[in-house]
């Protein structure tokens, strides 16, 4: 049955290709587009590429998950406050972090597409957060010199690694990290600044196609919303480094960047990154062209990818925490999970560009998460195998790898 | 199935006459004929496998274990003979009976099965460098709970190493343990990380002892739970990362900007890390020709050795078995050139400690790759994620 499936999109795929190749054969040619080398583009030599407001979220976010381990220093107030941070409150270790009207609250589960309409679930989205400060700061930060055991939140071993954890198993820190990656970073990209929705916006299109730029800025809107999406990817990279990334991917942050970093270095996806990068710069490439379709394109194969390593490192934690689940060993299972918890939770801001609606439905992302809580009456201290793996089958059989290619080596 | 979807799709595009996705399908199809193929293949071979793990069990694993507990109870007793009555001689005795009883754990450190690795035994036994800013908050504050995984760091043989030689000298020493202040928090200290040691290793032993050994030698199957896979796994492990990086590579600086070091073991006592280093190496030697406590058990020698042997694993053209043991006395006698003090080695002439390290990862390559492949078994663990 699943062949079948497969067997379907690659018979659309087809057909989608016979169709280009037939415009191309048109009339009406579109301008050719070229990706230059790197992601450098100017207009009177000067560059029109800009993600500071993406390298501050970023920095923010990095300062918060660091905060979250800090028992003697931080209490709910104080980390909810670096959550949903006020220009000029003095939330972060960074001056300019606390200098910023940004925070990285405001941008979760915000997408234009997903929840412009949908202030529902944002909020409830938003509260799921809250309410991992809230369990991390009483809950474990109580327990931080309590052994953990079913049912007590404290401190588990994981190799010579210590893993603080509530009384279910999770480790909330990685619950909150890792679900920041769906739903602010991920849902930022795919479902805001690469959507048509954005991208075209107001006069974007007209403005873009006249190169009228942003006020006195020297690009123009739809530029630097793309600019915006790639940021989110690479505004940690060192600013030197950021028209040429991918040397450094994966260690640039403890978000996106980190994880398609690790996708890329399993043999079955090494060359995600690069394509990602790819389709970055020819889009953005094609903004200049003044070629929606190329770009538009490109965009699609970016909200593909990018699922793909949510989806992909969904799966990783699930398997390797089954096998430490199957050897006994709770606390490196644990840690592996509680990472797969918050891709779970981050497989709601995938998008399917076909429809332009998430891989996931929320009620599917919803029953993920109650069945790997829900084995026994503690959480994780009772999951099976079983589950394990039939969350990871569900996942992959809307992708074209296996379970075994996203399990397998890092 | 797949070849046969696959077989559709193709012949769907053999009918557009486009090359290029003929080609592709054609890759696809052999690739995908390539992953059954491998799906079926089952690695069998004839070697007892049953022999093997009974001289592991029997005249190597559980013989070591018993000697590193004699060892360890002597340790106790010396310990509380000196919080009896603390003197320089008292102090001695426990001196003398810590060496040897780390000297005894070099031989079991590599076994991280069974109830050892639930416990994390290792870890409990043997983190270094010791946190001796946390173990003087505990004694100040006379409170402390080694239980808890954040305190491995501030117990085992490193902790004992800084409570034995880290306090200054013989007189400062024991006056830590008679005039000072916190003099009964010192001592409870010692006598708690002691037990705890003794507590743990009496556990595993009697794990072996009550069920697991049983377990462990019938458990013959050549899958990744097999105890062949597992002890193997365990020992490359061990010999990867707590033999190779642990004594040698992290404190000659191989994964770091700078050397490390204050990262030696035993840090505080400086005159016995490579003593400690050559001990893990023997015992390492040993256990992989299958050198058993008894020369005349039935199945002494029944090892990594001969099991690679018995397989007549060929490595450009010399018997693989014969290279990791030649590799063996390469990397001894790297070691043999350097000062029983690390910390003077790394600091004098790193560049020996360095080339120690190189002759050591040669063998990581010939065990885990070559050996490995050889035997069928997949390596288990992967490095940390780091977070």
């Amino acid at each position: 049955m699943k062949k079948l499936v497969l067997l379907s999109i690659f018979v659309a795929s087809l057909f989608t290709s016979c169709a280009s190749d037939d415009d191309n054969q048109s009339e009406n040619v579109p301008t050719q587009v070229e990706a230059p080398a790197d992601y450098t583009f100017t207009r009177n030599n000067e560059t029109t590429v800009k993600f500071t407001g993406q390298t501050t979220r970023i920095f923010m976010a990095e300062e918060i998950i660091t905060a979250f381990k800090s028992v003697d220093d931080q209490t709910q107030e104080s980390l909810q406050a670096m959550f949903a941070h006020q220009e000029g409150a003095e939330d972060f270790s960074d001056p300019e972090l606390n200098a910023s009207g940004k925070s990285v609250r405001s941008k979760t589960a915000a997408s234009s597409d997903y929840f412009s309409a949908n202030a529902t679930e944002a909020t409830e989205i938003k509260a799921m957060f809250d309410n991992y400060i809230s369990i991390q700061t009483t809950e474990v930060f109580d327990n931080w010199s309590t052994v953990a055991a079913p049912g007590v939140a404290g401190q588990i071993a994981d190799g010579s690694s210590t893993r603080y954890v509530g009384a279910n198993g999770l480790e909330y820190n990685q619950a909150f990290a890792k679900g920041l990656i769906g739903a602010f970073v991920t849902d930022q990209i795919l479902n805001n600044y690469l959507s048509p929705s954005v991208l075209d916006g107001g006069d974007n299109v007209s403005n873009n196609d006249s190169d009228v730029t942003d006020g006195d800025n020297n690009y123009t809107t739809m530029e630097h919303k793309w600019d915006e999406a790639y940021g989110y990817l690479f505004g940690g990279v060192p600013e030197e480094s950021q028209s040429n990334p991918l040397p450094t991917i994966g260690d640039n942050d403890s978000f996106l960047n980190k994880y398609v970093g690790k996708t890329n270095s399993d043999p079955d996806f090494n060359t995600i990154a690069q394509d990602i990068f790819d389709a970055f710069k020819l889009g953005r490439a094609a903004i200049v062209a003044k070629n929606y379709q190329v770009r538009d394109e490109q965009a699609a194969i970016l909200q593909q990818k990018i699922s793909e390593v949510i989806a992909i490192r969904a799966v990783y934690y699930l398997q390797t925490g089954k096998s430490s689940i199957e050897s006994g060993d709770f606390g490196a299972a644990f840690h592996d999970l509680s990472e797969g918890y918050g891709f779970l939770t981050s497989l709601r801001f995938t998008r399917d560009t076909e429809n332009g609606t998430s891989i996931f439905t929320k009620s599917e992302v919803d029953g993920f998460i109650s069945d790997l809580m829900n084995d026994g009456p503690n959480g994780l201290w009772g999951v099976t195998p079983a589950t394990l793996d039939a969350i990871s089958n569900e996942i992959a059989s809307r992708f074209s790898f296996t379970v075994a290619q996203a399990a397998s080596s890092n | 199935m797949k070849a046969v979807a696959f077989d559709y799709f193709c012949r769907k595009l053999n009918m557009k006459k486009n090359i290029i996705y003929v080609l592709f399908c054609f890759l696809a199809f052999v690739s995908a004929c390539g992953e059954d193929d491998t799906s079926d293949s089952q690695p069998t071979d004839s070697y007892d496998r049953g022999a093997l793990l009974l001289n592991w069990a029997d005249n190597i694993i559980i013989p070591r274990y018993d000697n590193f507990a004699t060892s360890l109870n002597t340790l106790v007793t010396t310990s509380q003979s000196f919080a009896d009555s603390p003197s320089s001689s008292s102090l001695e005795e426990v001196r003398a009976s810590w060496l040897t009883a780390y000297s005894a754990f070099q031989k079991v450190s590599m076994f991280e099965i069974g109830r050892a690795e639930t416990l994390n035994y290792r870890n409990r036994l043997n983190v270094y460098p010791t946190n001796t800013s946390e173990i003087d908050g505990y004694i100040s504050s006379n409170t402390w709970n080694l239980e808890l995984p954040s305190t491995i760091d501030s117990q085992g043989f490193p902790a004992l190493d800084y409570l034995l030689y880290g306090l200054g000298t013989d007189q400062e020493t024991l006056d830590k343990y008679t005039t000072d202040e916190n003099a009964s928090s010192y001592t409870m200290y010692l006598l708690d990380l002691v037990t705890t040691m003794q507590t743990l290793t009496n556990e595993v032993i009697s794990d072996w002892e009550n069920g697991y050994r049983e377990t462990y030698i019938t458990n013959t199957s050549s899958s990744a739970s097999g105890a062949v896979d597992q002890t193997v796994n365990a020992f490359l492990f061990y010999y990867e990362k707590a033999l190779r990086a642990g004594k040698v590579g992290i404190p000659a600086g191989v994964f770091s900007e700078t050397s490390l070091p204050q990262n030696v073991e035993s840090f505080h006592n400086q005159f016995v890390s490579k003593l400690l280093l050559t001990q893990a190496l023997s015992a390492t030697v040993s256990f992989f020709n299958g050198e058993g406590a008894t020369a005349d058990f039935p199945s002494n020698g029944f090892s990594l050795n001969s099991y690679l042997e018995a397989l007549n694993t060929v490595k450009n053209g010399s018997d693989l078995s014969t290279l990791i043991n030649d590799q063996f006395q390469v990397a001894f006698s790297k070691i043999e050139l350097l000062d029983d003090n690390f910390i003077e080695q790394i600091t004098n002439d790193n560049t020996k400690m360095l080339q120690a390290y190189d002759e050591l990862q040669r063998n990581v390559i010939l065990m885990k790759v070559d050996m490995l492949q050889a035997l069928s078994i997949d390596v288990n663990y992967i490095d940390a994620d780091g977070d």
